[in-house]
């Protein structure tokens, strides 16, 4: 009996989901998607961008460890998990490519995560050429629309 | 006795209503954290006295103003000015800039002389830190 009584329920939900429009469906469906696939990224001003302003693009670089200054312009810094307009946090890509924008940044040793809002770091990379690039993450550590990415520099480790 | 209770009650509440900073203790500032003026240096030569000051950071966070996060707070710029009180908000006006939107770059304009930069970074209620987190008070010339 209590199956039965399950049954008649999913009925009279599967029927109520029929006669939907179409954009109510859409958005129980966005809504019921898991946070990695949102579809619709956080909007970023035109204007804004993020820049590594130090070091340069091409810098030979004595030590091993050297410090790494994050820019950004017409855009603010917000510590992960802030949902706030206009800011987001930073994230530097060392010897990777973009990942996808779609999805949350990954968080492994190529791709450094600051979410506690810092504007600096300090690297430790082994001798040879490296790879740099900033990728700024909404409160989910996804890119905004359009992505804020720095241009990517190449540093050389002695 | 209950009278007297409910009357310090109320001036209590008085005196915190009427005192904002009050009730708002400066949040601690992790160990050796301190701001610092990336550019432009100290000394700087500025024609046109047009320029993007860039914001450092060190063993600290950047937060918009009224995000509450420990080790996080928001700069300010003091243009020609000394250290405001330490246990009240910063200022705002055109010698305290606040840029409570977490901004590390500000557009600054001054006008001929000699002017002198310094940052100070405040809390979720524009309060500095316990100790302060401030840069070096650096000087820029706009020549005439």
């Amino acid at each position: 009996m209590p199956a039965l009584r399950w049954l008649t329920i999913i009925a009279v939900v599967a029927s109520a989901s029929i006669p939907f429009p179409t954009s109510a469906r859409a958005q129980v469906k966005e809504a019921a998607a898991p946070a990695a696939t949102k579809a619709t990224r956080v909007p970023a001003p035109a204007d804004a961008y993020v820049y590594i302003g130090w070091p340069n693009d091409g810098e030979v670089i004595h030590t091993h460890r050297f410090k790494v200054w994050f820019g950004t312009r017409n855009f603010g810094v917000a510590p992960a998990g802030v949902t706030k307009a206009n800011t987001g946090h930073h994230h530097l890509l060392i010897d990777a490519s973009l990942p996808p924008l779609d999805e949350p940044i990954p968080n492994d040793k190529n791709h450094l995560h600051f979410g506690a809002g810092q504007t600096e770091t300090y690297v430790e990379l082994p001798p040879g050429t490296h790879t740099l690039q900033l990728i700024m993450g909404d409160a989910d550590h996804i890119p905004h629309d359009p992505p804020l990415i720095s241009k990517k520099i190449t540093v050389r480790v002695q | 006795m209950r009278q007297i209770c409910s009357i310090a009650a109320a001036c209590v509440l008085i005196a915190l209503a009427l005192n904002p900073a009050t009730g708002a203790e400066p949040r601690p500032a992790p160990d050796g954290a301190h701001a610092y003026i990336i550019w432009p240096t100290d000394g700087a030569v500025i024609p046109g006295g047009k320029f993007w000051l860039r914001m450092g950071l060190s063993g600290a966070g950047v937060a918009p103003a009224g995000i509450d996060k420990p080790n996080t707070g928001h700069h300010h710029v003091l243009v020609d000015a000394d250290m405001p009180p330490l246990d009240e908000p910063i200022p705002n006006d055109k010698k305290h800039l606040h840029f409570g939107a977490g901004q590390t770059e500000a557009r600054i304009e001054l006008p001929p002389g000699r002017h002198t930069i310094q940052l100070l970074l405040g809390d979720v209620d524009h309060i500095p830190h316990n100790p302060p987190i401030t840069s070096r008070k650096i000087a820029v010339i706009v020549p005439q």
